[in-house]
Parts: C-alpha cells; structure tokens; sequence
C-alpha cells in the first residue's frame, strides 16, 4: 500500500487494489489497443456508444473510478454523455478522462467537468496508465476532502474548513467590510423531543438551505456548528432582520405548534489580520448574550459585551483562589412555614455570595450562570455543602438542635457519579442526618435525561433526603412527568409572585401551582415574598412555607444564628 | 501469413504503433487485421459522395483515430486530409482522396490475405 499526505487532509489512501475503468468507445480497435494498455493495471470494462455507457455508469457508479470517453461517437456523442454524467449526483464524483484528437473541444469538456485528455493517437501505454491513475488519485483524495469538508445533513460546509475558506476570501477580497454572524436557536431540543428526530432534521435542511441561499447573493460561505448553530460570513449588511425572518418562516411552516425563537449574534470586523476563530468567538458572545430573550433577536458585540466577556473571564480565572482565600460566603434565607396560628422557622436555604478583592460582593446573577455553563459551579456547590454541614454542626452542639438547610445541588452534581459518596461522607464527617440537609434541584435539570436523574434522586431520597424542586413552572415539566417525579416539596419559581399584582391570570397561575402540589401531596414553597398582600393571598390560597425579604433577606451567620436561637427558643417553650 | 516486417513495408509506422501495443507484435497485427473489416470506408465513400459532409465528417474522424492509433500511415493520410475537409465542411472533390483510400486498403487487404 502506498500512502501520499497532504497538508490538509492527512493521509490519502491509494492502494493496490485494481480498481474498475469504463472505456467508452465506438470503435472497437481503439478499445481493445486502450484495454490492452490498461488491463494489467485495471479492471476494464467496454462501451460502445453513450447510451451503453450511462448505462453501466447507472449500475455500477460506486464501483467505477474512471470513465475514458470518446467524443465523436454515432447516437449519443460524448459531450452529451459527459454533460449527464456531470449533472447526475450519483455519477458526477466520477473522473471522466475525454479521448480526442481535435484540440478545439478541450475548453468545452473542461467546462463541463472533464478532468484531462489523452490525445490521439494515442501516447505510450504507460503515460496513459499514469495520467488515468493520477486522475483516479486526485479523485479519490477530493472525495475525502469533501466529505469532511462538508457537513453531511445540510450540505453546507462543516466548520473547520468553513474557518478556511472564510481565511481564503480574506486574501481575496481585503478591501470589504465583512461581518460574521452566528445564528442559533433557542430550544430546538424541543423540536426534536416532540416530533422526533427526522423532523428536526428535516428543519435544520430547509434553515440551511435559506442560510444558503442568503450567502450566495452576498458573496458569503456559510457553515453549520454544532447542531443549531449557524455560522456565516458575509459582505457587510445593514439589517439582519430579513435573513431571520425568512428563518423563522421554515420553521414556522414545518411547525405552527412549537414556537421556536431564532436570534442571531454579529461581529462586525474591523481588524482584517484578526483570527477567524476570535472573529467567530464574539459573534457567538453577542449571540448568547440573548439567549432566552425572546425580545431581541439580532444582538452586536460591542464595548459593553467585550466588558462583559473580559469581567466573566476574570470570574472564572479567579474562582479557585476566591474559593482558597474563603472569598465565598454562605449565607441563609429562613423559611417560614406560614399556615399555623404564628409563622414559624422551618428551614433555610444555603445562599452563596462572593466578595472579591476587586469588585466588591459579586452578585450570584454574575457568577452562577457563569460557572453552570464551564462546570466550576460544582466547585462552588461542594464549598456550600461543607460550609453548610460545618455550620449545622455549630449550631447542633451549641443548641442542642437546629431546622434543615437546603442546598442547591447543580445538575453536574446530579451527573456526577460521586454525589451520593461525597454527600454521605460530609454527613458522616460532621456527625449529621440526612433530615438536616434538603437538596434543591432546579426543574430545567429535569428535562434532560431525566430517566438518570430521577434515579439518582430516587436513591437520594431513599438514604433519607428531602428533594425540592426548584424554580418550578419557569422550566418545561409535563404534567405527566410532574406524576412521575421524585420529589418532595415545589419550590414555586419566584416571578409567579413578583408578577402576581399585575392581573387576576397571574394570581390564578399561582393557584393552579398551589393545585398540583397538592395534586402530587406535596407542600410548597413560595420564593421571592415581599410584601404583605402577596403573603395574605398566598397564606389565604393554601401555600405552605415562604420564603423572602416580607419575612427576611439571606443573613450572614452571625445573624441567622441568632433568628435560629431564637426560633429553638420559642420552639422550647 | 502477415508480419510487421510486411506492414513496415506497406508505408506503416511499425516501431511506433507497438509502442502502444506495449510491443506486442501479436495484439498490433490482431488489430491491422481488424481494419479492412469496418465497414467505414465504404460509409466514408458513399456519404462524401451524397454530399452529406457532417455525418462524413464523423465518420473520416472515428477512421482517422482508429488508423493513427495503429500508425497505419499510407492508409491514415488521404483519411487525415478528408477529415479536415469535412470538419470545414469543403464542398471540394474528394475522389481523388477516396480513390487513394480505397487503393490503399485494398493493398492492406491483400497484405492480410497473403
């Protein structure tokens, strides 16, 4: 076997084995003097007009690698044939080498795809082998090429060579204002759970096929990331509106049932020597910047973002040192549970704040989502879980007894094979049960896997946890998973509050939440309560436990010792 | 019996055309013999002589490449001249180049029948 590299693709293959030529011919000396000349190095198979041809071609076009075609046959002459080979997407892949003595139709065949010519009279029988086995090599190296070149369900290209081919026409064309604009959409998953693979593929072909088309007028290259994500780089353009409305047409005419938001992030460059993958890595931050807003749809990178970006890198750059140098605090929003004759502690949740060297007490909001996206939020959920184990600890040996605290537990954590060990070992190191500690799992977890999670939380519960679900009804739980899932108290998600004063519908909603928990016998828990009319209405409606700034805002140690004092104090008496 | 020696003789440009036949001797005369059994030197003839130059035209160029191909030179050349008349569509006498083609393939006929 013999192996040729190239600096793009690696290793090209060409071995020995004889592979099939097609010889088409109307006369029969010529094909028997070419097959003489070939059959010791091929397969050789024989045509005598084009329609013979085409025919063999049709049968075994994935077994031929070569097809020597004369020009000037009677019926159907080579042009014609070479032209349907061409147009003909089974058959165009293959090399077709023209077999002339008349030089004026060189051009011609060049422009239809012919890819060389053996003149005649024909040369010496070994030019001919190497320049059919040269073409047959070329061939076979372009169709690897190609397929990594291309992304196989859209056509469009894959993104690695779409990052060089957007570098070529940088070489090209330097004088044009060029824009790279990534274009993605939120909760395609849905469209794939609801109806099914094929029909989502099906979308992303029409969305492609638009993309397509839209590059072509605006002498752009598009490509497709990773499943939903569109990647193009285009001529300047004004306004991005039309391309994402045609956009969310296909997917509004494959599915009227499921709305699905496009939004689109935009680099516009200004720095022609600027890597292609930076160039891409802001349109991708402009992009996520609004993911979940379904307000806006085109988002540009610009200062404000870049500050962004700069601030949550220094997050993630500082984290491990913050967590050393005891930068993160834990702090404990009590609960109360709100349907007995006075409000009563019943249980706090473990809240964590981060005062940095630099920038001061760095909002959850900032770092938490942050940390989610990379993994380091399990990081910061071990530190809470010891904190919190190590407080509870405190407090048992100084009042001789405490209320649950409830602790988030991350959906990496969930993932993480080691979560029951780590937990039960913490418990153990810390003298404590698992009624001290409630786990928090918020609903969006839920609905990836969820057969795997509702496992682990099955085993969780089963060694004695209590397992709220957090930041319900923000997520996308079916009422028939609700049925099926393992928890044991719904932690309302706080807008339904916050928003309960603009109409009589929001209020209703929070009803309906109060009807299913008591639906699945379990109670709920109210977050976000700040004033009193939402405390009478939701104590008046049945809810069980609040928790918020009405009763009180997440306190340092210090002064949550002293509310859970004086709590065990009265509890005492 | 016929030999390359005889083709040699003919006017054929031996040396070369077994150059194609990988130096086969044997294949080279396998498809001299061939070359009288076409029936395109008598379509040649007659389509030349209806005046229908295009379809001539295919014809003279399918005959031309086949004769080249085997060096056949006394044969190849009035076929050569023909063709590119044809291609220009000359409404020229041709019998004079049709005699020749027709004399030289009955000297090949006669080599072969030897």
């Amino acid at each position: 076997m013999r192996t040729d590299y190239t600096k793009e693709t690696g290793p090209i293959l060409y071995d020995d084995m004889k592979r099939n030529v097609l010889v088409v011919d109307d006369e029969d000396i010529n094909r028997e003097l070419l097959g003489a000349m070939l059959s010791d190095e091929y397969e050789v198979l024989y045509a005598e007009d084009g329609d013979i041809a085409l025919e063999i071609l049709k049968e075994n076009y994935e077994a031929i690698s070569a097809v020597l075609l004369d020009l000037i046959m009677p019926n159907m002459n080579g042009i014609d044939v070479l032209k349907i080979v061409k147009e003909d997407p089974k058959l165009s892949a293959i090399p077709v080498i023209v077999l002339t003595a008349d030089n004026s139709a060189e051009v011609e065949c060049l422009n239809l795809g012919a890819v060389d010519f053996i003149p005649k009279p024909y040369d010496a029988p070994e030019v001919i082998i190497a320049r059919v086995k040269r073409n047959i090599e070329l061939s076979e190296g372009r169709t690897v090429i190609q397929s990594m070149e291309r992304d196989e369900l859209t056509g469009l290209l894959s993104k690695d060579f779409f990052y060089k081919y957007s570098v070529m026409t940088e070489h090209f064309y330097r004088s044009r204002a060029m824009d790279a604009v990534i274009l993605n959409i939120d909760h395609f998953h849905l469209i794939n759970e609801i109806y099914g693979r094929e029909f989502g593929d099906k979308m992303l072909k029409a969305i492609a096929d638009t993309i397509y088309k839209y590059v072509r007028t605006k002498e752009g290259t598009a490509a497709r990331g990773d499943a939903d994500t569109f990647y193009l780089y285009i001529e300047r353009q004004e306004d991005y509106s039309t391309l994402l409305e045609e956009v969310q047409g296909d997917i509004n005419a494959l599915s009227s049932a499921v709305y699905v938001h496009v939004r689109c992030g935009v680099y516009c460059k200004e720095d022609k020597d600027m890597d292609m993958e930076v160039i891409f890595d802001r349109a991708k931050l402009a992009c996520n910047a609004i993911r979940g807003n379904f307000k806006e749809k085109i988002s540009y990178y610009d200062v404000e973002l870049k500050n962004k970006s700069v601030f949550s890198e220094r997050l993630i750059q500082d984290m491990m040192d913050g967590i050393e140098h005891k930068q993160f605090k834990v702090y404990y929003q009590p609960k109360y549970a709100i349907q007995g004759e006075k409000p009563k502690l019943t249980s706090a949740e473990a809240l964590v704040r981060w005062e940095h060297p630099d920038f001061g007490l760095v909002s959850p909001g900032a770092f938490i989502p942050l940390f989610e996206e990379n993994g380091l939020i399990q990081t910061v959920d071990h530190f809470v879980w010891e904190q919190v184990a190590s407080d509870l600890r405190v407090w048992k040996d100084k009042f001789g007894d405490t209320v649950p605290v409830s602790v988030n537990m991350s959906r990496i954590d969930v993932y993480d094979s080691e979560v029951e060990d780590r937990i039960f070992k913490l418990l153990s190191k810390y003298h404590l049960s698992p009624s001290d500690f409630h786990l928090e799992i918020t609903e969006s977890a839920y609905s990836e896997d969820a057969d795997y999670l509702i496992e682990v939380i099955e085993r969780l519960r089963h060694g004695g946890f209590i397992v709220e679900m957090d930041d319900f009804g923000a997520g996308y739980s079916s009422l028939n998973m609700l049925s099926s899932m393992p928890i044991d108290v719904l932690k309302m998600d706080m807008k339904f509050v916050k928003d309960m004063h603009k109409d009589s519908k929001r209020k209703r909603m929070i009803e309906l939440v109060l009807d299913i928990a008591e639906f699945l016998g379990v109670p709920v828990v109210a977050e976000g309560v700040e004033y009193k009319e939402q405390y009478e209405f939701l104590k008046e409606k049945g809810c069980d436990i609040i928790q918020g700034y009405y009763f009180s805002k997440p306190l340092p140690f210090d002064d949550y010792e002293a509310v859970l004092e004086t709590a065990i104090k009265e509890g005492g008496e | 019996m016929l030999t390359v020696d005889m083709m040699s003789d003919y006017g054929a440009d031996v040396k070369t055309a077994l150059v194609r036949c990988a130096n086969k001797e044997e294949l080279y005369l396998k498809l001299v013999k061939k070359v009288p059994d076409t029936q395109d030197f008598g379509k040649l003839k007659d389509l030349v002589e209806a005046k229908d130059y295009e379809q001539a035209f295919e014809v003279a160029h399918g005959l031309k490449g086949v004769l080249l191909n085997l060096s056949i030179t006394p044969l190849a050349n009035p076929v050569v001249t023909m063709t590119e008349m044809l291609r220009a569509k000359e409404d020229a006498d041709y019998s004079p180049y049709l005699e020749q083609m027709m004399t030289k393939l009955d000297e090949l006929k006669a080599l072969i029948e030897e």
